[in-house]
C-alpha cells in the first residue's frame, strides 16, 4: 500500500475518479459506434460500497467509495449523439471537479509536512 | 485501464467516418458518368459498418475501457440500383430509343449523408478534445502549489 491509497481520501478519490475515466471511455465508445447497426448504448453502473441495510452513516475512516463499477448495455437503446455529447460534458465536469478535490487534499498534506510553513 | 487508450477510440471512430464520406463524395462525383468504351456502368457504394468488440467478448460484462467496441469499416458494397434512363439521343452512349444510362445515385440521400457525417465526425473530434483535456488537466494536477 502506498502512502497516498493510506489515505483513505485519497483511496476513495482515486476510485472514483477511475470510475470517472471509464465514464468517458464509454461516452466517447457510443459516440464513435453511434449509428452503427446493431449498436446498443453502453452504461456505467456503479455499486456503493456504503451498506444501504446499515443505520449508521459512513465511518469517516473507512470512507464512503465507488466499488465495481461495471460496463453494461441497455435494451434497445440507440445512441442520441446530442444526449450523448451532454452527458459527457457533464461526467467530465464530475472528472475535473474530482481532481480539483484531489489536489486539495494534496495540498492540505503538503501544509502538513511542510508543519504549517507556507511556501 | 486508461484514458490513453479512449483516444483511439475516437480515431477509430472519425476513420468510420470519413470511409463514408469518401463513398458518398464518389457516389456524387460519378452521378453523371456513362459505361463508355466498354467499361460498366458506375454502380453506387455503401460503407458497412461493424462495432468491433474485443476478442471473445460476446457480452459487455467485464468490458474495461481499453477493450469498448470501436467502429470498423467491414466492407465497400456497390449497391444493386436500377441505372437512371436519361433520354439523351445526341449523346455517344444513347441506345437505340435515345436513352443513356447513368448510375443510379441518389443526390439527396447523398447531401443527407454528408450532413449525417459532418455532424459525427465533429462529435468524435468533440470526444477526443474532452479526453484529452482531461488528460491534460490529471498531469497538470499536483504540478503548481
Amino acid at each position: 500500500m502506498s502512502i497516498l491509497e493510506s489515505q483513505p481520501v485519497f483511496a476513495a478519490l482515486s476510485q472514483a475518479l477511475d470510475v470517472a475515466a471509464l465514464r468517458q471511455a464509454v461516452h466517447t465508445a457510443n459516440i464513435a459506434n453511434a449509428g452503427v447497426p446493431g449498436y446498443r448504448r453502453l452504461e456505467v453502473i456503479v455499486d456503493s460500497q456504503v451498506q444501504a441495510s446499515s443505520s449508521e452513516p459512513p465511518d469517516w475512516d473507512t470512507g464512503a467509495s465507488p466499488a465495481g463499477a461495471r460496463v453494461v448495455q441497455t435494451a434497445a437503446d440507440t445512441v442520441k449523439l446530442d444526449k450523448e455529447m451532454a452527458l459527457m460534458a457533464k461526467d467530465a465536469t464530475r472528472y475535473q471537479a474530482l481532481l480539483s478535490a484531489f489536489e486539495r487534499t494534496a495540498s492540505l498534506l503538503q501544509l502538513a509536512i511542510r508543519e504549517g510553513k507556507e511556501g | 485501464m486508461g484514458l490513453f487508450g479512449v483516444l483511439d477510440i475516437s480515431a477509430a471512430g472519425m476513420d468510420a467516418q470519413q470511409a463514408r464520406l469518401e463513398v458518398a463524395a464518389a457516389n456524387l462525383a460519378n452521378a453523371q458518368t456513362t459505361g463508355t468504351r466498354g467499361a460498366s456502368l458506375y454502380k453506387p457504394l455503401t460503407v458497412v459498418l461493424h462495432s468491433d468488440m474485443p476478442k471473445g467478448a460476446q457480452s459487455v460484462a467485464g468490458l474495461t475501457a481499453d477493450s469498448l467496441p470501436r467502429p470498423v469499416v467491414a466492407q465497400t458494397v456497390e449497391m444493386d440500383v436500377t441505372p437512371r434512363l436519361v433520354y439523351d439521343p445526341g449523346h455517344p452512349d444513347a441506345d437505340a430509343r435515345g436513352f443513356v444510362a447513368m448510375p443510379g445515385v441518389d443526390p439527396i440521400a447523398s447531401m443527407l449523408d454528408l450532413i449525417s457525417i459532418s455532424r459525427s465526425y465533429e462529435a468524435n473530434l468533440r470526444a477526443f478534445d474532452v479526453t484529452r483535456a482531461l488528460l491534460q488537466r490529471t498531469l497538470d494536477a499536483g504540478s503548481h502549489r
